[in-house]
């Protein structure tokens, strides 16, 4: 898989954009549910998520090769939402479909395929309960938590990706477990 | 409960993976006999575990084509060769 992307990548750079498409698809899912989770709608996280690629392809030249290509293009990815949680108007957050567990449309969230017994809605309610949750964290330790444990970057990774020291990370996961086990230590 | 947040630092630690063996040594022994440490580290990581196992969100169908529609324009040269 990293000998494929890196393949891509040399072609890209040569200017050959249909290897792109290929990149693309090999990360929108990843970069796409971290633009959700950040955001906590869909519009925004589609928005972001394609800012994200179109910039990664525009500036694919100032990317290190000796480096690993996720890292770069979720610090891009992470930097724009960033941006826009910034942007926000203090009452956004009322509107955001994430509040809750009836805007969050979790049936539209899962696979098409995916079926829905009965003993699996209490599963569907507990994870709908989480989600809301962790969205609730603040930004800082929300991404870290996203980064560590749904997207599986090492502490290092993530330092590199939010640009901020390694001790810095380390004191806000550890917060941002704590925040959630207070949360969902009654659940 | 001054025992508390010595070994909260210490499961985290561990969790990090940056507990030294002694380390590792003395947390297991002081959860051996703090039924309240023991709780608050069953909490921690089984806030992880649930973390982990939340449903995966995928990006729209047409999400591929969408951000390639939206690049700016092939450079000419390799249009050119092909």
């Amino acid at each position: 898989m990293d000998l494929m992307i890196k393949e891509k990548i040399k072609q890209v750079k040569k200017g050959d954009q249909a290897a792109f498409a290929d990149i693309v698809t090999f990360f929108q899912n990843k970069i796409y549910q971290h633009c959700y989770r950040m955001l906590g709608n869909a519009h925004e996280a589609e928005d972001i998520a394609q800012e994200a690629f179109i910039r990664a392809y525009i500036n694919i030249d100032s990317y290190d090769e000796g480096r690993k290509f996720s890292t770069w293009l979720y610090r891009i990815a992470t930097n724009l939402t960033i941006d826009r949680l910034r942007k926000r108007k203090p009452d956004y957050y009322l509107d955001a479909d994430i509040k809750g567990t009836k805007g969050l449309d979790m049936y539209s969230l899962l696979q098409a395929d995916n079926r829905l017994p009965e003993e699996e809605v209490e599963n569907l309610e507990l994870q709908s309960y989480i989600h809301q949750e962790i969205s609730e964290l603040p930004p800082k330790y929300r991404s870290i938590i996203m980064l560590r444990y749904l997207e599986e970057f090492s502490l290092k990774e993530i330092s590199e990706i939010l640009d901020i020291p390694l001790g810095t990370v380390k004191t806000r996961i550890h917060r941002g477990r704590e925040a959630l086990r207070k949360k969902l230590r009654h659940v | 409960m001054g025992c508390n947040h010595e070994a909260i630092e210490l499961m985290h630690k561990y969790l990090d993976g940056d507990l030294t063996k002694t380390e590792e040594a003395n947390l297991r022994l002081h959860l051996e006999n703090c039924e309240s440490c023991q709780q608050h580290f069953h909490e921690l990581k089984r806030t992880i575990t649930w973390i982990q196992s939340t449903e995966r969100i995928e990006a729209p169908q047409d999400f591929t084509q969408k951000v390639m529609a939206k690049l700016p324009k092939e450079r000419k040269r390799v249009s050119y060769k092909r």
